[in-house]
C-alpha cells in the first residue's frame, strides 16, 4: 500500500508539527531575537483526560503534552547512544515559546533562562577581569 | 517521557513489527499555557525499513534535488502515520500499539 492510498487521518485544530523535523536541532531565539540556544530534545509530561481513567495503563490513553525544550547532553549521547539523565539537561519551558518557524522565538529575555548560565558566568568571572571587558567596544 | 525515547524505536503490534518510528507529530490544540497552545502528542511516524529520517522527504510533496527524493521515497515507501490512542505501552526497546491501528497517509495535514 502506498501512502498516497492511505486515509487522511482526523484534521486537529491546531497547528501541526513533527518534532524531528519543525523542532529538532533549530535555534532558540529570545525576544530581541539573541541566539540562545538549539533544540536537542524536548520533554513531555502526561496531562489526565475525560474518559480515559478505565485505560490508565494505556500509553495511549493518556494526553502528553510538551512540557520543555531540551537542550544541552545530545551529543555525547549521539556519540557513545543511551539515555542522558534527566539532571544533563537544560530546560526551556514550553510556556515561554512565543513562535515556531524557521527558528523558535521565546518571549522572554535569554538571560532570564537557566541556560544560558554559563555565558553569564563566563562573562562575570573572566570577560569582566580582563582589561576593556566592562564595556562595549568603541 | 522524551522524544528520543520514542524516536527511531521499533513499532509493533501483537503480531509482528511495523517500522519504526521516525518522528512524532504534535498539535497546538491543548491548553494555553503562554504565548501559544499547548502542543498534544497527537501520533507517530512509522517508516517500515528505517529509523533515520531525512528533512521529511518520506512525507512530504518534495522532489529536488530529484535523486535523493528519489531515493529517500524508496527508502520510506510503506511510511505510515499512527494515532497516538493506539499506543499501548512504550518501553526502552519498542512502541507497542494496538493490532488493528488505523494506518494514516504520512502527510502533514497543514
Amino acid at each position: 500500500m502506498t501512502a498516497s492510498s492511505l486515509p487522511r487521518p482526523p484534521r486537529p485544530r491546531g497547528r501541526v508539527l513533527d518534532a524531528r523535523l519543525h523542532l529538532l536541532s533549530r535555534q532558540v531565539l529570545d525576544r530581541h531575537d539573541v541566539p540562545v540556544t538549539t533544540i536537542d530534545d524536548l520533554a513531555f509530561s502526561p496531562v489526565p483526560r475525560e474518559g480515559a481513567h478505565d485505560r490508565e495503563e494505556v500509553t495511549g490513553a493518556r494526553t502528553y503534552v510538551v512540557d520543555a525544550l531540551l537542550t544541552g547532553a545530545a551529543l555525547v549521547v549521539r556519540v557513545f547512544g543511551g539515555r542522558a539523565p534527566t539532571s544533563v539537561w537544560e530546560r526551556v519551558g514550553w510556556q515561554h515559546v512565543s513562535d515556531v518557524g524557521t527558528a523558535i522565538h521565546l518571549g522572554v529575555d535569554g538571560d532570564e533562562l537557566d541556560v544560558t548560565w554559563t555565558e553569564r558566568w563566563v562573562r562575570d568571572k573572566i570577560i569582566r577581569h580582563i582589561p576593556g571587558g566592562r564595556h562595549d567596544p568603541e | 517521557m522524551i522524544l528520543s525515547d520514542l524516536l527511531d524505536l521499533p513499532v509493533h503490534d501483537a503480531t509482528e513489527r511495523l517500522g519504526y518510528c521516525v518522528d512524532a507529530r504534535l498539535v497546538l490544540d491543548a491548553p494555553v499555557v503562554g504565548p501559544l497552545a499547548g502542543a498534544r502528542l497527537h501520533g507517530l511516524v512509522v517508516s517500515p525499513r528505517t529509523g533515520t529520517s531525512f528533512m521529511g522527504y518520506e512525507r512530504s510533496g518534495l522532489t529536488a534535488p530529484w535523486p535523493l527524493a528519489q531515493w529517500l521515497r524508496h527508502r520510506h515507501r510503506g511510511t505510515f502515520f499512527l494515532m497516538w490512542e493506539d499506543v499501548l505501552r512504550v518501553t526502552t526497546d519498542r512502541i507497542v500499539v494496538v493490532t488493528d491501528a488505523t494506518r494514516y497517509d504520512p502527510s502533514p495535514t497543514d
